[in-house]
């Protein structure tokens, strides 16, 4: 039982990082309507770029590393969306995903470039995990869940709270409508792309502290985000961060019954269940944003 | 001498490969991101069958059987939503299938790959065997593209450009849809698979590494490059491509860039595809004249 209670544990804190891929994933579908198959980079640049600024000559500690990290990685969200999307988005809908494909190869193969394809990590010692009712927990794991939990309530705040998450929400419902009432659909985009390139990065981040980088972490990654953006209903915020936190149990729980190879395997098989049963999202009835 | 016949025996294994998606992608308008799996499919089918001692040409047509079967599967549930959840199903499919043949050691023996796979009886093994290989795959290549042409001038063909241009056009016209882009999937997929198993039969040893998102990537540009929706296009597309990888093979490159050639490689394709879809959407030999 205890191995179980675990098991789920460790499912809870893998969702909250899946669910920091999501919200950026669903949210840039939400308003642009297109799926950005370059997502998973931006999670793979982020933890590589904090990996970069662990070493010499800069030596940061991680958590100093990230800011640096959450910066660059935002101006790359921002210029995919300046160079490549935006001069794209009123033309043929394949060619906009034949270029967000071509983008996310380009983007791994950097990566590839800079740092090599071999595993890397950021090099911090091991702690000793506390035991809290016959579980096991490690204080990189409560920052991580703390770090995630902050960061989406920080998503919650502007979403709800602020005349920006206003108009975010409007222009995800009818862009031409929301255009009509004055509402600047740059300023939308622009904050759409941050969030989207924050959220991933920090969930990259994370998720580099708990494993390890390495160039296909963006492929891998994007395939949960996915799933998890299907579960939540394309579009759908809350959803969205459910579906994250679902799929992480689920897989979690699945490596108590089949081989570990397959571990990528439950977000594929979810993705295909949803997209034969319920192509809405079981998260869809919640609401939310969109 | 024999390195020309080698580049001409791949350029035609990849057009077979490139035809193949541009019937899903050219013609029909879905967003295949992992053909490759069905290239694999084809090369691992007609492997295990020749090395269990059946003839070569029963061991294509099963692998083609088998990647039209897992084709037309895919794509019932896939297909029943827009074209980015097909992209999302296949990208992650073809990621599943790669998983499949790492894992399943007893039989696929995972990582270390099929060594020894025979070729027809008649065409002979060895550098002695490429004129003839080079004649049957020319003989295939050439079979594939007259019927792949006939199909997309017959009435089916033409119904398909519908699909993609409109779907509820098609949809008012009394055509189902669903079963014509089903179609289009499975045709595709038979057609990726013979591709495959001639890869398999030529190379002689295969394993999961060649059978990645940079087959994907690759076979994409050269549908792209050369024209999306024309049926010449994908075979000169092929063609521009693959002579361009082994060119790259005689440059002198100092030994100690050896490791940056793959990833900057990667990085011009990613690039190649990004700029076409900029610059040139149509590509090379574009679809209607202007």
């Amino acid at each position: 039982m205890e191995y179980y209670a675990q098991l789920l544990l460790n499912g809870i804190i893998a969702g909250s990082i899946y669910a920091l891929f999501a919200v950026g994933l669903t949210m840039v579908y939400g308003v642009f309507r297109f799926i950005n198959f370059a997502h998973g980079e931006l999670i793979a640049w982020g933890a590589y770029i904090a990996f970069f600024f662990t070493r010499s000559p800069f030596s940061l500690p991680i958590y100093l590393a990230a800011l640096p990290a959450l910066a660059i990685a935002a101006v790359i969200g921002l210029a995919q969306d300046r160079f490549v999307y935006r001069k794209l988005r009123h033309g043929n809908r394949i060619t906009l995903l034949i270029a967000s494909i071509g983008l996310s190869y380009f983007l791994r193969n950097g990566i590839r470039l800079i740092w090599g394809s071999d595993l890397q990590t950021y090099g911090l010692a091991p702690v000793r995990g506390f035991f809290f009712a016959g579980l096991s927990i490690t204080p990189t794991q409560i920052a991580m869940t703390a770090a995630a939990i902050f960061f989406l309530g920080i998503l919650y705040f502007i979403l709800t709270r602020t005349l920006l998450g206003k108009c975010l929400r409007a222009v995800a419902d009818n862009m031409t409508l929301a255009q009509v009432m004055g509402i600047s659909i740059e300023k939308v985009s622009v904050t759409v792309w941050l969030l989207a390139a924050v959220f991933s990065a920090v969930g990259g981040i994370l998720l580099a502290v708990d494993t390890n980088l390495e160039p296909l972490m963006g492929l891998t990654n994007l395939v949960k985000a996915f799933a998890a953006v299907l579960l939540g209903g394309a579009g759908n915020v809350w959803g969205a961060l459910l579906g994250g936190l679902f799929i992480g149990i689920a897989e979690n729980i699945g490596v108590a019954f089949i081989s570990p190879g397959y571990k990528d395997f439950i977000s594929f098989a979810l993705i295909v269940l949803m997209l034969l049963f319920r192509p809405r999202g079981i998260f869809g009835i919640i609401g939310g944003f969109r | 001498m024999d390195y020309l016949l080698h580049i001409f025996i791949v350029f035609l294994i990849y057009a077979i490969f490139a035809i193949s998606l541009n019937l899903e992608l050219g013609y029909t308008g879905l967003y295949n991101f992992g053909h490759v799996a069905f290239f694999g499919i084809g090369a691992y089918t007609s492997a295990l069958l020749s090395l269990a001692g059946y003839p070569v040409t029963l061991g294509m047509v099963g692998g083609m059987l088998l990647a039209g079967v897992l084709g037309t599967l895919l794509a019932i549930p896939a297909l029943r939503l827009s074209g980015d959840y097909f992209g999302i199903a296949t990208l992650s499919f073809g990621e599943i299938v790669r998983l499949f043949f790492l894992n399943e050691r007893w039989l696929t023996k995972g990582p270390m790959g099929l060594p020894g796979i025979p070729r027809p009886a008649w065409i002979g093994e060895g550098v002695a065997g490429l004129p003839r290989f080079l004649i049957f795959c020319l003989l295939l290549t050439v079979m594939v593209f007259l019927v792949t042409r006939r199909i997309t001038r017959s009435p089916f063909g033409r119904a398909l450009k519908v699909v993609r241009e409109d779907e509820y056009v098609a949809q008012a016209l009394g055509k189902n849809t669903l079963s014509f882009k089903v179609r289009a999937v499975a045709v595709g997929s038979i057609l990726a698979g013979l591709a495959g198993s001639l890869w398999a039969h030529y190379i002689s040893y295969i394993s999961p590494a060649d059978f990645t998102l940079t087959e994907t990537i690759l076979v994409l540009l050269c549908v792209v490059l050369g024209g999306r929706g024309t049926n010449r296009g994908p075979i000169l597309g092929a063609f521009v491509i693959i002579f361009f990888q082994e060119v790259i093979r005689f440059l002198p490159i100092p030994p100690d860039f050896g490791r940056f050639v793959a990833p900057l490689q990667g990085m011009v394709y990613g690039a190649a595809l990004i700029i076409l879809m900029l610059k040139r959407p149509e590509g090379l030999l574009p679809e209607y004249k202007q």
